[in-house]
């Protein structure tokens, strides 16, 4: 008996290691891993449901642009109707969490990163590489400084109203590995838009100036975060901040190409700059490929594209209000003869219009855009002429730049009555510019706009509960310290 | 000097009985009646009596005084009071158990037309509760023994065959095709199936039993069996019944452009004085004609179900000598279900031998070998994928009937991926009405999906008898299975579409060896102290490996394998588990003179996927019984003659639950992926370290008894099982960002912890009553009856809420503390408001009843709600603000009822499965009354018009309305009970008499034909109560969103013996 004892138990078995995942505790044993580990966050951001394809369709189909096709519950509809609720599932809870899934995984890497420290040692790490858990360390503060950012977006009230004072979200910077953290209370607007600054400013800080090659527009750099300080600065309305940050990007005349870091510049063809994703004017894009795909109704084409090659899931709102009807979007405009597409069909036959920004089918390897060049000058034009109150000359040169460049008309100080009316020819360019890009439910929430109505859909102003999303009812549930919307 | 002795052995139902054993009492010699009963045996001098016995009847003594012939009749034994039990690596005879322990016999499932065996077990013993989640083949159905027995592991049973647990549930990587690996075991290779309920009788098996163990046993040759040849066949039509009635194209039409106008009518009315009126939509519904300037009415269910044809055929050969007694068997099943393109094949072969070497040392070996493959096409009804928009469950309800299904030039209608829009406008646009539903005739002309298996289960075994009554047995054991899943989506049309056609395969191992080595010890001291000792050792280490890949965009549309040429190549469906199990078990039994009972079973497990600390624990289980039947004074008391067995058993003990755990759990893991091009590393899992087994502590009282001469028998048992330790997903902030183990994209809000507790308790009743024993006819009618009740008594705080999602979308389960597991959540309707035709709900803050008038409000606060007192508006009701609980969806209680008639050669079996007291969320009844252009459920012609319609059965419709159904808020009008009665199985047979066999040489031949599921009694609405949407799920049980339901099959028959 005591024979079938040994034989009866083996330890080894026991304590089986897996083949296809890697403990924590070697998770940062080499250079090798750590430099694995900052590719991952990237991953993590551009999750399909998230920046990789999700949230800029979501930005885009809440204003009135596109029609919803297909009825379908699971790409948008409700989003598009403005009926999403605290249990919608593919939107509210999708976005939330996905969101915070990155801000997790950045907040695990950072605190592994300090943690091993002692690691970092000769032979199996280099001298230098202090100075690159720096660059690291502002890659993911960056990423998570994007990610906080574009949830603000749906789930808190703009800044612009009561100053950021309005409930924001809760400020999640530790890693966590299990759930004895659930409840956190929400910080507010301004609170988050501080942390968003002051992780972007110790990227600014420490990112390299220029990245490595073939890296240049899918890694951070420093032009990189200076670009998205814009963004949020004129978010926020701090358009003098924002001309500060701009000017490290932008020269006081044409030509327009950033003084240091990555020469970024207006790319002259607009198509490749959703095809390659890898022009001067491409800041940041999220690379796919077929093996790391978007995934199911996540594409960008897939949405925007009739079929065969999308599924047509919307198309561009012919009617009233709509981008697509606007007559100061020219015939002419190499925006719309090249991305909007026209497919006739049926009988009698009809009309139906289409964004064809990225034209790739299956398996739909066009980038996410994250931010490109063409933003960073109209953010700049904006914020000169909100500060200024004045046809702003630079302001003019700079919505020229991106208006020329698609043959869309050249404006001259005589076309604005006001510097208001300049303004909002600056929103009309960025909604022709960036359509399908989701900056628009960004361009209206930011100046307090009522979101448009669209075909049999009402507009929702801005005292609407609906003017942005419900908390998802899981946070609710689980987070004690949490409050609705 | 030695006589022969020679006779027949009959039973007391007039037939002989081969195989019947015959000894000379006191001796070790004996042999078997042939296969017409008859023996022959030489005795020595001095032998006065001989011994008749066989399984099923009650063994006999006669004496044999100087005769030469000596026939014997054995009463058949209707109790199965002395058979013998299989139990936990043992056996045991039944009248001596103390455990709980239900026996089904292969005789009683051989012939039904199932793939698995344990599709057969619905209503045959109590204390099982079996649901068969969908109407396609192969799909793995819902077994709960005595409940649910786990929230968020497998509850579902051990299963072990000849001794070596192996593998179950579904096992298919590609979703729309399932894989039960139980199919792989040809059924009339069975001899008995044994359900191992209580604590004493499972808590050998210890941390594997906490949902009951199921033992399958197989046949083996008997010794000194004439060698036999059996050849049994079946050949069946099946067919869809109760399929729901839809519009035709006419009301279609009529409906949706009657919705379209109450919206144009609901946007005027809320346009405010001054602003100009919205652009009306398009009455765009119209019927349309065909080549031949007919109008297109589709009936959709004519392109997806049809009668499939199945026939099963099984050849077995089987025999014994002395020493060496064996059992082969091929098999071969090809069985097509109602559904097109859905189709299950299996071949295999067994081999079980046994072998004296020694006088004291017995070998033996089971072998089997199957191949089964499975075709589905896409049911949406298992895999997740009830919201589908390809599933064939689905589509006939939802598609317009006034769109053909084929163009005039006889290609597929459709656009884009969809069906093509047909006669129908957008309403809205005013273009043509493509919706996202897809044609099905191109999926199932096209697509398929396939999941083979070839398993084999081997085990050879040696057992020494040491000492007289000391056992060494060593049993070594290998199962291994490899799975390989295919399937294909075209270009055409459909889900391969955006995909530009896509292929996917799978291939899966499954590898397990199983080493047991026990010591049995049997010995009776002073005739009436019997004892039966184990002790006992097993390991087994279970190693699952799963690769796969997807091809997409296909080169040319003539490649329809993976094999062909595709433009993309992407990994998937990766998989690495490895575990180890290590088990320590000793097991007494005594009883005196079989009187008084005791068993006691301890066991110690350690298993690999826990953490060092929590790795090992003890299990145990003890019994006692108490058969006053035996007392003396019960025999001599009148009461004997009407009681003539009565036994009572108390059992308590605690066993474990690992089943379903991942084998990495516990640990803090990174996994590797990609973004773009480079390769990444990111926090993959946030395993709890601190996991350990969940316990179930069963507890169990109950009464045996045999009354009128055994006539009427029956027992009753009380059972408790509390199971606590339960692994729940203990609630994880979304905004904490835990992982996902499937990486980016995939939410994760909830992380693994020993925080739960919960309950089931009710009462088990068998009855056995032989009605009518003549000789030419007799009637025996039995039933079964379980009652359930569940309820959660801890989760991980008190009011925590743990929701069930049905296929990620729609959420109506949510297990909470004080409830039955996966109660629903409906928000309370009191129907349709007979002034105005709005869904009324009642609002759980004040009761007031509030109204949905779909786009038909304006003004602050807007939401289409508006409080039907004062028309004011309100808030949206929510789900979980206004719902109110339904439940159990568990039934409460269930069982079986047969009758068995015979007659002269005749025989006929009347089958009966109940079970009710359950609720079920229909909701595909929410699908089939949406606003939206989907077609409805025919009774939606009952909706609100006018005043005059009253209390009409549904709202008045109003276009793109998908709220006042159900579909987007959940509500109480699709909550239902789902009491049923089922005629599951009919069957009429002919046993040919031995004067025709003997012309035809052949030894029986039995004649039959048989019906399943031939009638349903129930008030359900949906197409069956039995379906099962979330399958397996714990907590997920009660939904039917959009499930196909049970076929009826017929069956014919033919059995031969030579």
């Amino acid at each position: 008996l005591l024979t079938l004892g040994t034989l009866g138990c083996s330890e080894e078995r026991l304590n089986p290691i897996p083949k296809a995942q890697i403990s924590d505790t070697v998770s940062f044993d080499t250079p090798a891993r750590i430099m694995l580990q900052v590719n991952g966050l990237y991953r993590y951001v551009k999750t399909g449901g998230f920046l990789g394809g999700r949230v800029q369709v979501h930005s885009d189909i809440r204003a009135n642009d596109f029609i919803n096709r297909t009825n379908n519950g699971v790409t948008g509809l409700l989003v598009w109707n403005h009926t999403v609720t605290e249990q919608s599932q593919n939107d509210v809870i999708n976005t939330w969490g996905f969101g915070y899934q990155a801000i997790n995984q950045i907040n695990v890497f950072l605190d592994g990163l300090t943690a091993n420290t002692g690691k970092y040692t000769a032979p199996t790490f280099p001298a230098t590489f202090a100075a690159t858990a720096l660059g690291y360390e502002g890659e993911a503060r960056f990423l998570r400084a994007l990610c906080y950012y574009h949830l603000l977006q749906f789930y808190a009230r703009p800044f612009a109203d009561g100053n950021g004072s309005r409930p924001g979200l809760p400020l999640r910077l530790r890693g966590e590995t299990n759930n004895d953290n659930n409840a956190l209370a929400r910080s507010t607007v301004a609170q988050v838009y501080d942390q968003i600054l002051l992780d972007l400013k110790f990227a600014e800080d420490n990112l390299p100036l220029t990245p490595a090659a073939g890296i240049a527009t899918t890694r951070a750099h420093r032009n990189t975060a200076i670009a998205l300080r814009t963004r949020v600065l004129l978010t926020m309305g701090r358009y003098a901040d924002v001309i500060t940050e701009a000017n490290k990007l932008v020269p006081a005349v044409a030509p327009f190409v950033a003084p240091t870091g990555v020469p970024h510049a207006l790319n002259p063809s607009l198509p490749a700059v959703f095809t390659s994703g890898t022009t001067p004017e491409n800041i940041l894009s999220f690379p796919f490929t077929a093996q790391d795909a978007p995934g199911t109704q996540n594409q960008l084409a897939f949405y925007f594209l009739p079929p065969p090659l999308g599924n047509g899931e919307y198309s561009l709102n012919p009617g009233a209000g709509g981008i697509l009807n606007d007559p100061r979007w020219a015939a002419t405009d190499t925006r719309r003869t090249n991305f909007v597409q026209s497919v006739t069909s049926g009988t009698p036959p009809s009309t139906e219009f289409y964004l064809r920004k990225y034209p790739t089918g299956t398996p739909y390897t066009d980038p996410a855009p994250v931010i490109r060049y063409a933003e960073v000058l109209l953010n700049l034009a904006e914020a000169r002429v909100r500060s200024t109150n004045t046809v702003d000359p630079q302001a003019l040169a700079l919505l020229n730049a991106v208006r020329g460049r698609s043959n869309g008309g050249t404006y001259t100080a005589a076309s604005f009555a006001s510097s208001n009316a300049m303004a909002d020819a600056i929103l009309l360019e960025r909604r022709i510019e960036f359509l399908g890009e989701g900056l628009r439910n960004t361009d209206l929430l930011r100046l307090l706009q009522p979101i448009p109505g669209k075909s049999s859909v009402g507009a929702v102003n801005p005292t609407d509960a609906l003017y942005i999303w419900p908390i998802p009812n899981t946070e609710l549930a689980a987070n004690s310290l949490m409050t609705r919307n | 000097q030695s006589r022969t002795v020679s006779g027949t052995v009959t039973g007391s139902d007039g037939a002989t009985i081969p195989g019947a054993t015959v000894l000379a009492k006191g001796t070790k010699l004996g042999t078997s009646a042939d296969v017409e009963g008859k023996y022959s045996l030489s005795v020595p001098e001095g032998t006065t009596t001989l011994v008749f016995s066989f399984v099923g009847y009650d063994s006999r003594e006669v004496s044999i005084g100087g005769a030469s012939v000596v026939n014997a009749t054995l009463k058949v034994n209707p109790t199965g009071l002395d058979e013998v039990v299989v139990v936990g690596y043992g056996t045991q005879s039944r009248r001596d158990l103390t455990g709980n322990v239900a026996t089904i016999s292969g005789k009683e499932i051989k012939t039904l037309p199932v793939q698995s065996f344990d599709q057969a077990l619905q209503g045959r013993a109590s204390g099982v509760q079996i649901t068969t989640p969908n109407g396609v083949l192969n799909a793995p159905p819902v077994i709960r023994i005595r409940g649910v027995n786990s929230i968020s592991l497998s509850g579902a049973p051990l299963f072990v065959v000849d001794g070596i647990p192996t593998f179950s549930g579904n096992n298919s990587a590609v979703a729309n095709v399932p894989n039960n690996p139980l199919a792989n075991i040809n059924p009339d290779d069975i001899e008995s199936i044994e359900v191992l309920k209580d604590a004493s009788a499972a808590a050998i098996y210890g941390s594997r039993a906490i949902g009951g163990v199921i033992l399958i046993t197989t046949k083996r040759g008997r010794k000194g069996q004439a060698p036999r040849l059996s050849f049994d066949n079946w050949v069946g039509v099946t067919q869809p019944v109760r399929l729901l009635k839809v519009l035709n194209a006419q009301d279609y039409v009529t409906i949706k452009n009657e919705a379209v106008r109450n919206l144009n009518d609901n946007r005027v009315r809320v346009t405010p004085p001054g602003q100009p009126l919205p652009t009306p939509n398009v009455e765009g519904f119209r019927i349309g004609q065909d080549a031949n300037g007919n109008n297109i009415d589709t009936n959709w269910y004519d392109y997806i179900y049809r009668t499939g044809v199945s026939s099963n055929h099984n050849l077995n050969f089987s025999g014994g000598t002395d020493r060496t007694t064996y059992f082969t068997s091929v098999n071969y099943s090809k069985q097509r279900g109602m559904l097109k393109n859905n189709e299950f094949q299996r071949y295999g072969a067994r081999l079980n031998v046994d072998h004296k070497l020694f006088d004291r040392v017995t070998v033996g070996t089971n072998v089997n070998y199957s191949n089964t493959r499975n075709d589905s096409p896409n049911s949406g009804s298992v895999g997740d994928a009830a919201f589908g928009t390809a599933g064939l469950g689905r589509l006939p309800l939802v598609l317009q009937p006034n769109v053909a299904p084929f163009n005039a030039d006889g290609s597929p209608n459709t656009s884009g991926a969809g069906l093509g829009a047909g006669p129908n406008l957008n309403p809205t646009t005013n273009a043509p009405l493509v919706g996202n539903f897809y044609n099905p005739v191109v999926d199932l002309a096209n697509n398929y999906f396939t999941s083979e298996s070839n398993q084999i289960q081997g085990s050879l075994f040696a057992n020494w008898e040491v000492l007289k009554g000391l056992n060494l047995r060593t049993q070594y054991g290998i199962d291994n299975i490899t799975f390989e899943d295919r399937s294909f989506l075209t270009s055409i049309a459909g889900d391969g579409f955006a995909t530009q056609g896509s292929a996917s395969n799978f291939l899966r191992t499954n590898k397990r060896w199983n080493w047991q080595n026990t010591l049995q010890y049997d010995r009776t001291f002073a005739e009436k102290h019997n004892f039966s000792v184990l002790l006992g050792n097993e390991q087994q280490q279970t190693d699952v490996l799963r690769s796969g890949y997807n091809r997409s965009q296909v080169a040319d549309p003539f490649f329809t394998t993976i094999q062909g040429n595709f433009t993309n190549i992407t990994p998937s469906g990766e998989f690495q588990g490895a575990n180890y199990l290590v088990s320590f078990f000793s097991r007494v039994n005594y009883n005196y003179a079989r009187k008084y009972l005791l068993t006691a079973t301890a066991r110690r497990d350690g298993y690999s996927a826990f953490a060092r600390n929590n790795r090992f624990e003890n299990f145990y289980g003890a019994s006692a019984g108490y058969v006053i039947s035996e007392e003396d004074f019960w025999k001599n008391s009148a009461l004997a003659s009407k009681v003539d067995f009565l036994k009572v058993v108390g059992s308590y003990g605690n066993v474990g639950n690992f089943q379903g755990i991942d084998d990495f759990a516990t640990q803090q893991l990174y996994a590797s992926g990609l973004y773009g091009a480079n390769p990444t590393l990111f926090y993959s899992q946030a395993g709890n370290p601190n996991l350990r087994w969940e316990i179930g502590r069963k507890t169990d009282v109950g009464l045996s008894f045999g009354l009128f001469g055994s006539r009427l028998t029956g027992d009753v048992t009380y059972y408790r099982n509390l199971i606590d330790q339960l692994i729940l997903p203990a609630p994880a902030a979304p905004s904490i960002g835990i992982p996902n183990t499937a990486g980016p994209g995939n939410l994760q809000n909830s992380i693994l912890a020993n925080v739960g507790s919960m309950v089931n308790k009710g009462v088990e009743l068998n009855l056995r009553f032989n009605a009518i024993q003549k000789t030419n006819f007799t009637w025996t009618v039995s039933g079964n009856l379980t009652t359930l009740k569940n309820e959660v008594l801890k989760l991980a705080n008190n009011d925590q809420s743990i929701p069930t999602a049905t296929s990620g979308l729609e959420t109506v389960n949510f297990t909470t503390v004080g409830r039955s597991v996966g109660s629903l959540l409906a928000v309370p309707t009191p129907g349709v408001n007979p002034l105005n035709g709005q869904r009324l709900v009642q609002r759980k803050s004040d009761g007031a009843l509030i109204q949905y008038n779909h786009q038909g409000t304006s003004g602050p606060g807007s939401t289409g709600w508006t409080l039907v007192s004062t028309g004011a508006n309100v808030p949206a009701p929510s789900q979980l603000a206004d719902g109110v609980y339904f439940g159990p969806v568990l039934p409460t209680w269930y069982g079986g009822f047969d009758n068995t008639f015979t007659y002269k050669a005749f025989d006929l079996g009347v089958f009966v499965q109940f079970s009710g007291g359950n609720y079920i969320y229909n909701g595909t009844k929410a699908g089939l009354h949406d606003q939206r252009f989907w077609n409805n459920a025919s009774d939606i012609l009952e909706r609100w018009t006018s005043e005059a319609s009253g209390n009409a059965k549904y709202p008045r419709v109003v276009y793109t309305d998908n709220v006042s159904n159900g579909s987007a808020l959940v509500l109480s009008s699709n909550v239902e009970k789902g009491d049923f009665a089922r005629l599951r199985n009919v069957s009429l047979g002919y046993t040919f008499t031995s004067g025709l066999l003997s012309k035809a040489k052949m030894n029986s031949a039995r004649v039959y034909v048989q019906a399943q599921n031939l009638a349903l009694l129930t008030k359900y609405s949906g197409v069956d109560p039995e379906i099962s949407t979330n399958g397996a799920s714990n907590t997920g049980a009660g939904v039917d969103r959009n499930s196909i339901g049970q076929a009826r099959t017929f069956t014919a028959g033919l059995s031969l013996g030579f």
